[in-house]
């Protein structure tokens, strides 16, 4: 009895194991189908109009079934990782910030879509082709920038006189201080979010002429008046305008600190004003946003773009391909846009006066940012040492370090050690 | 043909039926059983434990872009993360979570293990709700602490504020020694029940008459606990200790979702600045070697707690 069990129970094991193993490579060989990964986006209705819409309109058109896998927000960068390691996936992904450039080996040119749909569609904005363009090949086809601007809340603003959104950093440091006298403090994200952080430390940083490193990728020159000069501002910014735990924000804390009526201006991307529209409709009366202020040197923007890039590996890329260059059409692409209003601010010159900007005249800061764009270290070209030294946050926490007390000199020494650090790889 | 194909017939009827029989034989034989039995646990420590470890051993010693071929650079990766400010920051901020939060639970399991113990009502519930912050998972618990260290909906600085503290009272993620005093807390409050159960288990296992005879010899509640109760203890507390020590070293979660290593790295642990540097930078070599620098501590600490335990 004992012994017959025994074998009953080696066969159902080994017979379970081979089903297992078996199982996914039969299903496999009769799909015909490509598979979209997106990162769930934040607009509902975006991920419906792929989902019930444009899947089906292809599956219709072309036989291919398409696949629209979603995963949380923070963890894209991980599953396309574990993609080009195992070398299985999705067919189609989307991209962002600098990882067509950290994965450009694994994935296909896909100059010919971008070259035919900035043909078609107006022509790309300079930002897009930063965004795209690696080593002369585009390795993701641009499709938005989720800009990174100013929200100010207009009521509290008007208490001190202010109806229009100040022009200049120091313009916006005078209402500030005004404003925290009277409890309504601003709210920049300092600590070691994912994008609140970087999306106005840098544009301060190059507003005010400072820079990492040079263009050439290896030149580190952190250590100059015009850093001093913003890590001055950014202390007394932090210290007059703000509330002190923006030190220990991550991206959610602003979001928070705004629908509790907490704060009078923070740096966001559209989802603050969106948000307030659908949840809280009186602070959405008064929340307005614009552009960066501009410093010395101009007015900059972080470049927060989203593309799609196409596995180079998989057994099905032509396929993939032709999908990404189908939705990339403009018959699809307009649709898809106008299905998240603006929250994605597409890249092509043709939707500049599309009518989906009517809709909510206060998001039109987000399309005139784009031109004044640029990736987290910019000038200096995105490589392997850029994306270190983003992932360290070396330069959120220079000036994070200045405003907890820190000397300026002293946090500039250590920022560009770290670089040089980093850099001594290039 | 029949008279030929007779005999063969028999002869192959007849292997069926002796092989099974001493298939089976050979299969209830205890060593091969025992055997066939280890196989599945040994190829899936194997796979799962074994594999990834010399793959992160592997990594460590080379130049590894994601997505990249690896080259070999021997020990360099280790080298860059000694010149590494941060990586002292994240060694110390590592060792001191990990020693002040396990001599917390280790006190604190104690207290609530011996006060579990004594007979009261609604005994049996009281010690499954203890459980609850042990259950819940730990990205769950931790969006409620990150509510209530937000100063805005605090309690604490409700109450603070109330006793008298200037509006809006202490910013506990914000200030680097309140962040790093923040995250003890929350992984004292999270572990403390593991201890505590763990040794409420050891304590019903000290036979009554031992704590009669002390109580007749004179000994006072302490001298009972410092006499009786800790050296019957001491062996399980020694284990709990050992996994706290492995878990808090290693923790995650509960910075990556709170802090993310913030402000200003005074919560980056090994764990988070590895994560960052192997999948938020894409250097899966110099990532790797930041993980594998726990591993000389905690193995240390794992041999010294086993030779002390043996030696008992």
């Amino acid at each position: 009895m004992s012994g017959r069990s025994r074998r009953d129970f080696l066969k159902i094991a080994v017979a379970g194991a081979a089903g297992t193993a078996l199982a996914p490579s039969l299903g496999r060989a009769a799909d015909k189908s490509v598979t979209l990964l997106h990162e769930s986006s934040f607009i509902k209705t975006f991920d419906e109009y792929m989902q019930k819409t444009l899947a089906p309109a292809y599956e219709k058109e072309t036989g291919v079934k398409v696949v629209y896998e979603l995963t949380s927000v923070g963890s894209l960068p991980t599953r396309i990782s574990t993609i080009t390691e195992t070398g299985s996936g999705a067919d189609v992904t989307m991209i962002f910030l600098l990882y067509p450039f950290l994965f450009a080996d694994k994935l296909m040119d896909v100059s010919d879509i971008a070259e035919d749909i900035g043909k078609k569609q107006g022509g790309w904005y300079d930002a897009a082709k930063e965004a795209g363009i690696v080593n002369g090949q585009w390795k993701s086809v641009p499709h938005s920038n989720i800009g990174q601007l100013m929200n100010w809340r207009t009521d509290w603003f008007k208490e001190v006189g202010v109806t229009k959104f100040p022009d200049t950093w120091e313009e916006l440091y005078e209402v500030g201080k005004k404003l925290k006298a009277k409890d309504h403090p601003f709210g920049f994200e300092l600590g070691h979010g994912f994008g609140d952080n970087h999306g106005w430390i840098y544009p301060l940083l190059w507003s005010y002429g400072g820079r990492e490193v040079e263009p050439d990728g290896k030149t580190v020159v952190i250590d100059s008046d015009e850093t001093a000069r913003a890590v001055d501002f950014a202390r007394k910014f932090f210290k007059d305008t703000m509330l002190d735990d923006v030190l220990g924000w991550t991206d959610v804390s602003n979001n928070k600190a705004w629908f509790a009526e907490q704060i009078s201006c923070t740096n966001n991307a559209e989802s603050i004003l969106w948000l307030a529209k659908r949840d809280f409709p009186d602070i959405a009366k008064v929340t307005d946003q614009a552009m960066n202020p501009q410093g010395p040197k101009g007015r900059f923007h972080l470049l927060n773009c989203i593309g799609h890039s196409v596995f180079n590996f998989g057994p099905q890329k032509q396929e993939a391909h032709d999908f990404l260059h189908w939705v990339m059409e403009e018959k699809q692409l307009g649709g898809w846009y106008a299905s998240a209003d603006t929250y994605y601010q597409p890249f092509l010159h043709a939707y500049d006066n599309a009518p989906m900007w009517d809709v909510e005249p206060r998001n039109k800061p987000y399309r005139d940012a784009m031109g004044s764009a640029h990736l987290p270290g910019w000038p200096a070209p995105p490589t392997r040492q850029l994306a270190e030294v983003v992932a360290k946050y070396v330069t959120v926490d220079m000036f994070a370090k200045a405003c907890a007390g820190a000397s300026t000199k002293e946090v500039i020494k250590n920022a560009e050690a770290q670089l040089k650090e980093i850099y001594r790889t290039a | 043909m029949s008279i030929r194909t007779e005999p063969l017939i028999g002869v192959t009827r007849a292997q069926p039926r002796r092989r099974p029989a001493s298939l089976a034989a050979w299969l209830d034989r205890e060593p091969v059983f025992s055997w066939l039995m280890m196989t599945a646990p040994i190829l899936f420590l194997a796979a799962f434990v074994g594999y990834p470890f010399v793959y992160g051993i592997l990594l460590s010693l080379q130049d590894r872009p994601v997505a990249h071929v690896g080259t070999f650079v021997g020990l360099k990766n280790f080298v860059r993360d000694f010149n590494d400010p941060i990586f002292w920051r994240v060694a110390i901020n590592t060792f001191v979570y990990t020693g002040v939060a396990t001599l917390l639970k280790m006190v604190g399991g104690l207290a609530l293990a011996v006060a579990m113990n004594q007979n009261f009502r609604m005994k049996n519930l009281v010690r499954a709700v203890l459980l609850l912050p042990f259950i819940v998972p730990t990205v769950l618990s931790t969006v409620a602490w990150m509510w209530m260290l937000d100063p805005a909906f605090s309690i604490f600085n409700w109450f603070l504020i109330a006793l008298g503290m200037p509006k809006p009272g202490p910013s506990w993620l914000g200030n680097p020694t309140l962040a790093m005093a923040s995250i003890i807390v929350i992984n004292t409050w999270r572990g403390l029940p593991f201890y505590g159960i763990t040794l409420l288990a050891g304590l019903q296992t000290v036979p009554p008459e031992l704590y009669e005879a002390a109580t007749i010899d004179g000994a006072s509640g302490w001298q009972r606990f410092r006499y009786v109760t800790l050296p019957l203890l001491q062996p399980i507390i020694l284990i709990v200790t050992l996994f706290s020590v492995i878990f808090t070293f290693a923790d995650f979660q509960l910075v990556y979702v709170l802090t993310h290593g913030g402000p200003q790295n005074a919560t980056q642990l090994f764990a988070t600045y590895a994560f960052d540097i192997g999948m938020g930078a894409g250097q899966l070599g110099l990532g790797a070697s930041v993980a594998l620098t726990m591993l000389p501590a905690l193995a240390l600490l794992i041999l010294a707690l086993t030779l002390y335990m043996r030696r008992q």
